[in-house]
């Protein structure tokens, strides 16, 4: 049941800001330990508002376990917040 | 046999996502696809399940269970705990693409809704904007987003033939195949008949759709459902609309499962005064006042108390509706387990009565408009009781089901 991290981790993100129905697509991030994650599928992307601030949340995969990117579209910062690989299950 | 079905051609349309929850962690998660998933709406063994995958439902796996009994039936169940942001967010795109096909359509809940195509001019054809509203679900969602599409002459039809074929299903229910498809349903499967219902119409020998399809008006406005019902029901299983209503709201209320049975009571009132402010701001949100204040109990023995109170002034304001709601509370028992209240005898908060204690009121309207104002801007409970610092934590905002009302 709990197979999930909650983190706060302040992460750099490469992204590309393109057209369409999801112009704004992360492609990697780089985590505190300088650990490399290559997004191979955006789950979901919705937006949600922390008090008045929009945050953009990324469900994002790369093959070996789930994240939650968080993008905060006022302070355009980025920010790891879950990790899950569903083994445990 | 056919005489008084509905003929015209259906032009109404049901969509209702598949396991909706389950679907769109599956579809947020990719690792969770094709994996039996469960909803649930917190960690613990004792959780009820919300909302089971497809995968999870072939091993038995039913919404209300508890976890721990699905854990058994499913192994490598994975539970997820629910995501009401997210799932809002669904619900929107899902009503902005029905939107798009008819200004008539109604959000029946967080996961289904439905579009009226009977004033529309030149109607196209419905089995094809079905496909283009799976279609659309999947490009504009995700790919792992599906949905059940029904069509029928009226409401009830529409929904009962999104149920035919889950998941991922499509089906039309008109006067030709009615009979047909009765045939194949249970009497529970007809919406609004469940257990209570179905020893009612066996105890009049109905014990299919098609006994029931077959059975007298009169037989049953006046010895099944002694009421109106009856009349509706003959109309409804032949195609007739008759829920084309918009339900006036009757109560405002919020109830909490405690996270554990050994609070003391300081600590239940401090959640129950948490249930007054999320009550109070959603009776605020309607527009709403209430005169009348319902609070109840469930022990850990199952047992219900309960207690109200009606009020000749409409309040709205979180600290009179805690006020009445601890006075309430004071007589009810320990060993508890749940605590609801709810707010009735509503009427629109339109100000046009002043009262004779208006200084008062006034003072009172004031704050508390701008306590709302401040929590609409910087975020829910941005302000609010000291009683309840330490609640947030425990008593979450949860999926509203069966109403749109607060999404």
């Amino acid at each position: 049941m709990d197979d999930e991290l909650f983190l706060n981790e302040r992460i750099k993100v490469v992204v590309v800001f393109g057209e369409g129905l999801n112009p704004c697509q992360p492609i990697k991030f780089r985590r505190a330990n300088c650990r490399e994650v290559t997004i191979t599928e955006i789950g979901l992307r919705h937006p949600c508002l922390k008090g008045k601030r929009m945050m953009h949340i990324f469900d994002v995969t790369d093959g070996q376990a789930d994240y939650r990117i968080e993008f905060d579209a006022e302070r355009l910062n980025w920010t790891l917040t879950r990790e899950a690989d569903h083994q445990d299950a | 046999m056919r005489d008084g079905y509905n003929f015209e051609k259906p032009l109404i349309m049901h969509v209702d996502l598949n396991s909706a929850f389950a679907t769109i962690e599956q579809q947020s998660r990719p690792l969770l696809r094709n994996k039996p998933v469960a909803i649930i709406n917190r960690r613990t063994e004792h959780t009820s399940i919300v909302t089971a995958s497809y995968e999870a439902k072939s091993y038995g796996v039913k919404v209300g269970m508890k976890f721990a009994e699905a854990a058994r039936l499913a192994p490598g169940l994975i539970a997820i705990e629910s995501d009401p942001a997210k799932y809002r967010f669904v619900y929107q795109k899902l009503m902005a693409i029905l939107n798009s096909y008819s200004p008539y359509v109604v959000m029946k809940s967080i996961d289904e809704g439905v579009i009226d195509f009977h004033h529309m001019s030149n109607c196209p054809n419905l089995i094809d904007i079905g496909h283009e509203i799976k279609r659309r679900l999947r490009d504009e969602i995700g790919v792992a987003m599906r949905c059940n599409v029904g069509i029928g002459p009226n409401r009830f039809l529409a929904k009962t033939a999104a149920g035919l074929h889950k998941p991922d299903g499509m089906d039309l229910i008109d006067a030709d195949n009615l009979r047909t498809v009765y045939a194949t349903l249970k009497l529970t499967d007809l919406t609004g008949i469940a257990g209570q219902m179905e020893k009612r119409l066996n105890a009049v020998g109905v014990f299919t759709p098609l006994e029931f399809l077959d059975t007298d008006k009169i037989a049953l406005q006046k010895v099944v459902f002694k009421s109106i019902t009856g009349c509706q029901w003959y109309e409804r299983l032949r195609g007739y609309e008759v829920d084309d209503v918009v339900a006036d709201t009757r109560t405002v209320g919020r109830q909490y499962v405690l996270e554990n049975r050994n609070l003391t009571r300081q600590q239940t009132t401090n959640r129950l005064h948490h249930l007054c402010e999320s009550v109070g701001s959603r009776l605020r949100f309607q527009s709403k006042a209430a005169r009348g204040v319902y609070v109840y109990i469930r022990t850990v023995d199952h047992q219900l108390w309960h207690a109200s109170r009606i009020c000749q002034l409409p309040f709205y304001s979180d600290k009179t509706i805690n006020f009445i709601a601890q006075q309430l509370f004071m007589n009810a028992p320990d060993r508890i387990m749940e605590i609801g209240i709810h707010c009735y005898e509503l009427t629109d908060n339109d100000d046009s009565q002043m009262s004779l204690f208006c200084d008062t009121l006034a003072r009172e309207q004031q704050l508390v408009g701008a306590v709302d104002d401040i929590n609409k801007r910087f975020g829910d409970r941005t302000i609010h009781s000291a009683d309840t610092l330490n609640t947030n934590e425990f008593v979450k905002q949860k999926i509203p089901f069966g109403s749109t009302k607060y999404l």
